[in-house]
């Protein structure tokens, strides 16, 4: 084989790059541009063969059907009051203990509570379930909003304060001490100085809490049944067994479950990485 | 960081008074009331559960060790533990050596950078429960493009999703394309956050891209490999989501990983105490292989 010029090499490596590129953008774009063609088409295109990559006649009546008969709306609002409440709640709750163990933990102990903050989130899930099931039962509050919204802010918990506490361990101590020394109190320092220094952290934070909230599943599908309480990843799961072949009704569902997310990801994109990795890369 | 507590104390204002005292111990007193109410408790709980016969509508008897006895015997649980295993070796494998791949592809600046990452890692912001729909619709014999795709190219129609052999498979394929995007995005993060000059050194030297690749990216990349490969390992054996969705462990118990078969037994046969039993059990492994995994690369990580 003859020497390749180093010009034609760089060449043929841009093709190969792009190329394998371009096949990892199609296998992942793919499949949920397949749901979103689903969802547009009518019930008898949907079994067409071979399948349309088009809608030959799109049609609404797909979600107009979820949110006039499935209670997708119900779904949507559980949704959206459950995590929102979760994730203010988790974030409140979370950032003061974060707070107290960045600022007056030292020594050994930091290293070990550093552990012990975080060992929640690798309990299986299911190992919490069933005595969860039990108690909030004993409670009344079994498919309560209330009931998801305490389980999500728990569980929420160990990741928020382990990842705000990195945020604000790195906020200089000398800004607070020399605003303290100015005058101001503990207070007003930490909502003056600390806060807004922390604000980054706080979003990717809450992106995180955001993100597993919302698409969490297995305890709202155990703790929640009906559109009183449950959320959409339930309620649309639900819609499996009951839409049976009305394939484009669940593509529909679930590009109203997905879509949300989606775009707030696009949005956030600057954000995205601290936050999914939970604070471990910058 | 080392500073001593004292004088920072003092500083804050925390010297003498109640007030300075309990400040800490009041900001984290909520978060751990929390963690006592539906983390410490619940575990105990199950834990208790666990030593008892209980089923719904009947009071709760102790057994003592009778559930875990059957436990050791059961050959479904054992069964589930092997395939959540094949199940989670498989997947974070396939989800490294592609994400770790899909880093260096796109590790350089170029043109639409930012379109491109934000469009690979769309699967792993997708609800669990929409990623089984969206490949409910793909793997359907009848409406599916990734039947029509096999029939167009063997002749043959295939319903993966409810053959033997072939379920498991198609399931570990749903967690590859939902998760490497997130072994990419972590590792790529690692990659970007490595210092130039051991790289600038070697080019010098002379040294290939292979050799560079082996030699110096994979050992300082290590933390950050360990990681992902644990985060990503836990969720894994964990799997709940996107099995209820698609096969519901069928056929038969083809596919039953240890969540459902632990969610089986405790909310459609009302074991609870078993299933409890099977809980702690999982819980325990868990556990040990997060510690096994912790030790072995302290001090290195």
């Amino acid at each position: 084989m003859p020497r390749l010029s180093s010009a034609v090499r760089r060449r043929l490596w841009f093709l190969t790059r792009l190329s394998l590129i371009v096949v990892a953008l199609i296998v992942t774009l793919l499949p949920v541009y397949w749901m979103v063609n689903t969802s547009f088409k009518n019930q008898v295109e949907v079994f067409t063969s071979p399948p349309t990559f088009w809608p030959q006649n799109p049609t609404m009546d797909n979600y107009v059907s979820l949110f006039v008969r499935r209670h997708l709306g119900s779904y949507l609002l559980n949704s959206l009051i459950i995590v929102g409440s979760a994730v203010v709640l988790s974030l409140a709750i979370g950032s003061l203990a974060a707070y107290s163990l960045a600022r007056f933990v030292k020594g050994q102990l930091r290293e070990s509570l550093n552990f012990w903050v975080l060992a929640p989130r690798m309990i299986p899930p299911v190992a919490l379930v069933v005595p969860l099931f039990l108690i909030l039962q004993h409670l009344g509050l079994i498919n309560k909003q209330l009931g998801l919204i305490l389980v999500y802010t728990a569980f929420n918990l160990p990741f928020v304060a382990w990842m705000m506490r990195s945020f604000f361990l790195e906020i200089p101590m000398d800004l607070e001490e020399a605003a303290m020394v100015d005058g101001a109190t503990r207070l007003r320092s930490f909502r003056d100085i600390v806060l807004p220094l922390a604000a980054p952290g706080l979003v990717a934070t809450s992106i995180f809490a955001l993100i597993i909230t919302f698409n969490e599943f297995f305890f709202a599908l155990i703790l929640t049944s009906t559109p009183a309480a449950a959320t959409l990843p339930v309620g649309t799961a639900a819609l499996i067994g009951k839409t049976q072949t009305l394939y484009g009704e669940m593509a529909a569902a679930g590009v109203v479950a997905a879509v949300p997310l989606v775009i707030f990801a696009l949005l956030v994109q600057r954000h995205l990485v601290r936050g999914l990795t939970m604070g471990a890369v910058k | 960081m080392s500073a001593p507590a004292k004088p920072i104390a003092e500083t804050l204002g925390l010297r003498g008074g109640w007030r300075g005292k309990w400040l800490p111990w009041a900001l984290i007193a909520p978060m751990v009331l929390f963690a006592l109410a539906l983390t410490v408790l619940p575990l105990c709980y199950s834990l208790l559960t666990s030593f008892q016969e209980y089923r719904l509508g009947q009071p709760p008897a102790f057994v003592g060790l009778q559930n875990y006895q059957h436990l050791l015997h059961d050959l479904n649980f054992r069964g589930s533990l092997g395939t959540t295993l094949i199940f989670t070796i498989a997947a974070t494998g396939a989800e490294f050596v592609l994400g770790l791949a899909l880093a260096l592809l796109l590790k350089e600046e170029f043109r639409f950078q930012g379109i491109i990452r934000s469009s690979l890692i769309v699967p792993m912001v997708i609800a669990p429960v929409v990623v089984g729909i969206i490949w409910r619709l793909l793997y359907n014999a009848d409406v599916g493009l990734f039947s029509f795709a096999v029939q167009a190219l063997t002749g043959k129609s295939l319903s993966v999703l409810s053959s033997t052999t072939l379920a498991l498979p198609a399931l570990i394929l749903v967690d590859i394309w939902e998760w490497t995007p997130f072994m990419f995005l972590l590792l790529l993060a690692g990659i970007q956050s490595l210092p130039q000059e051991p790289f600038e050194a070697a080019r010098v030297d002379g040294a290939g891209a292979w050799n560079i690749f082996l030699h110096l990216t994979l050992p300082m990349l290590q933390p950050v490999i360990v990681v992902a490969l644990l985060i990503r390992a836990l969720d894994a054996f964990t799997v709940f989501d996107q099995v209820f969705v698609l096969t519901q462990g069928g056929p038969g118990t083809a596919t039953e990983v240890a969540t459902l078969m632990i969610y089986k037994s405790a909310f459609r046969f009302s074991q609870f105490g078993y299933g409890a039993s099977m809980a702690i059990a999982l819980l325990v492994l868990v556990m040990f292989f997060s510690a096994a995994v912790t030790r072995a690369f302290k001090g290195k990580a």
